[in-house]
């Protein structure tokens, strides 16, 4: 049973988080973002948010698409293969599931975008995924309820923000010559081949070829910051 | 119960720029929802204590007697028909859900709506009106469970499933939602039928949710008091 203090409690926190990522959908969806949702254990969490998005219970909102990861799968090499930049990466799942993490710590370099949902008095690390949504429960049935809750929630919101649409137009993009944002700082990437000193990584931009001679040896799948062709460390 | 989405209107021109007056409107809507749901739960418990407690005890008889739970639905309601035998078959270990002191009971429960082979097999063959009667069909036995989930009641699909279990002896179980619709009218082929009275799906859903797990503790408990 869900104890009063733990549903009412969380909900001022977990509504404004709420509300930050509906905008984040909705923006991303205006720009023909793809969902992915994947929840390892927990896999009809998951095919419950794919389908209200998909099949929306409100006749006349907009179907929107979104995919259930299929539990049995390896979630990061399923998703590698599929996302593309701009696309939602959701997950319901613990804070220290390494399948998970492994996820959600590449969504830079792919360019999406990541919410997590989840419960327990452990969090995830500030910055794991762009959106954490979270209730403080350790009590797995309570845990669940608060999840139909807090899904159901997000898909409504994010319908009121379709219409604003003055409000789900992309940020402006930078295009000074030097910016601080775009070209003093390192580029997440993800490695893809490795060729003795030269490896082409995955970014939000697309494939590059870069030198790797800076770091040690790195091997496919590995996470690497580039900044003007150089790889200048692994991570 | 209405939506409460009314107040914010859609805006004709394209240029509205600021977002974060948008994202307290959305944080107010949502506090406002969560409570809405929580009150709405409450009364649902309430309601159906009674049933509850007789539905449980039902029920842990025919698991006592070797019987075993199939659940149904479409849907967002074949999510819950999951994870309800997810529950059943995998209970928590947290002690806080346990209504006795001792660990729960693992119990055999399965979603008909899982299996796409079948599924798609059935569909396709004899019609999505039958997918889950055709199973019953094959898999049931006289002492077993059929639990089906709609939040409209209407399902056809589930209504031939249930038709089908009671033609067996099976003890039958509906979650419903709206008014209780086909699932609890006269006649219905279903003995134990819970309503929740809303018209939001998702709020009768998010009250669905609460009344398996608190079925699924009682449940542990009768059979608790029988070991």
């Amino acid at each position: 049973m869900v104890a009063e203090h733990t549903a009412m409690g969380d909900a001022g926190r977990v509504a404004d988080d709420l509300a930050r990522a509906s905008l984040a959908l909705a923006r991303r969806f205006s720009a023909g973002a793809t969902m992915w949702c994947a929840s390892p254990d927990w896999p009809f969490h998951a095919h419950h948010v794919a389908v209200e998005f998909v099949h929306p219970v409100i006749v006349g909102k907009r179907a929107l698409p979104a995919v259930t990861v299929p539990p049995a799968a390896d979630m990061v090499a399923t998703l590698r293969a599929s996302v593309n930049p701009g696309d939602i990466v959701l997950v319901l799942a613990d804070a220290d599931d390494p399948r998970v993490l492994d996820t959600m710590r590449r969504g830079p370099a792919w360019g999406v975008e990541t919410v997590w949902i989840g419960a327990g008095s452990h969090r995830p690390a500030p910055g794991a995924a762009d959106h954490v949504i979270w209730v403080d429960t350790d009590v797995p049935l309570e845990a669940s309820e608060l999840f139909v809750r807090i899904y159901h929630l997000l898909w409504e919101l994010t319908h009121v923000c379709f219409e604003h649409p003055g409000l789900l137009k992309p940020e402006p993009e930078c295009t000074d010559e030097v910016c601080i944002t775009c070209s003093d700082e390192g580029r997440p990437a993800e490695v893809v081949t490795v060729d003795g000193d030269e490896a082409v990584v995955r970014t939000p931009d697309g494939h590059e070829r870069i030198d790797v001679s800076l770091i040690d040896a790195p091997a496919p799948g590995d996470l690497v910051l580039i900044h003007a062709g150089f790889a200048i460390t692994s991570s | 119960m209405p939506e409460t989405t009314d107040f914010l209107y859609p805006f004709i021109e394209g240029d509205e720029t600021d977002s974060e007056e948008l994202l307290e409107d959305l944080a107010r809507s949502a506090q406002g929802k969560w409570r809405q749901s929580w009150k709405l739960r409450q009364v649902t418990l309430s309601q159906h204590e009674a049933q509850l407690q007789a539905t449980a005890a039902a029920m842990a008889e025919r698991f006592a007697a070797g019987g075993r739970l199939f659940t149904f639905g479409n849907g967002g309601s074949a999510t819950d028909a999951e994870a309800v035998a997810h529950l059943y078959t995998q209970p928590p270990a947290g002690p806080a859900d346990l209504p006795a002191p001792g660990a729960a009971r693992a119990l055999p429960a399965r979603s008909l709506a899982e299996d796409q082979a079948v599924m798609t097999a059935l569909g396709n063959d004899v019609g999505f009106e039958l997918v889950f009667s055709r199973q019953l069909i094959a898999h049931g036995r006289g002492h077993d469970i059929a639990m089906g989930f709609s939040t409209s009641g209407n399902s056809d699909n589930l209504m031939r499933a249930f038709a089908e279990a009671r033609k067996q002896g099976m003890l039958t179980v509906g979650i419903a939602g709206t008014d209780g619709g086909r699932m609890a009218a006269e006649g219905s082929p279903v003995e134990q039928c819970f309503v929740v009275r809303s018209d939001s799906v998702h709020r009768i859903q998010e009250s669905q949710a609460a009344l398996n797990s608190a079925l699924w503790a009682a449940v542990q408990a009768a059979l608790a008091g029988t070991r």
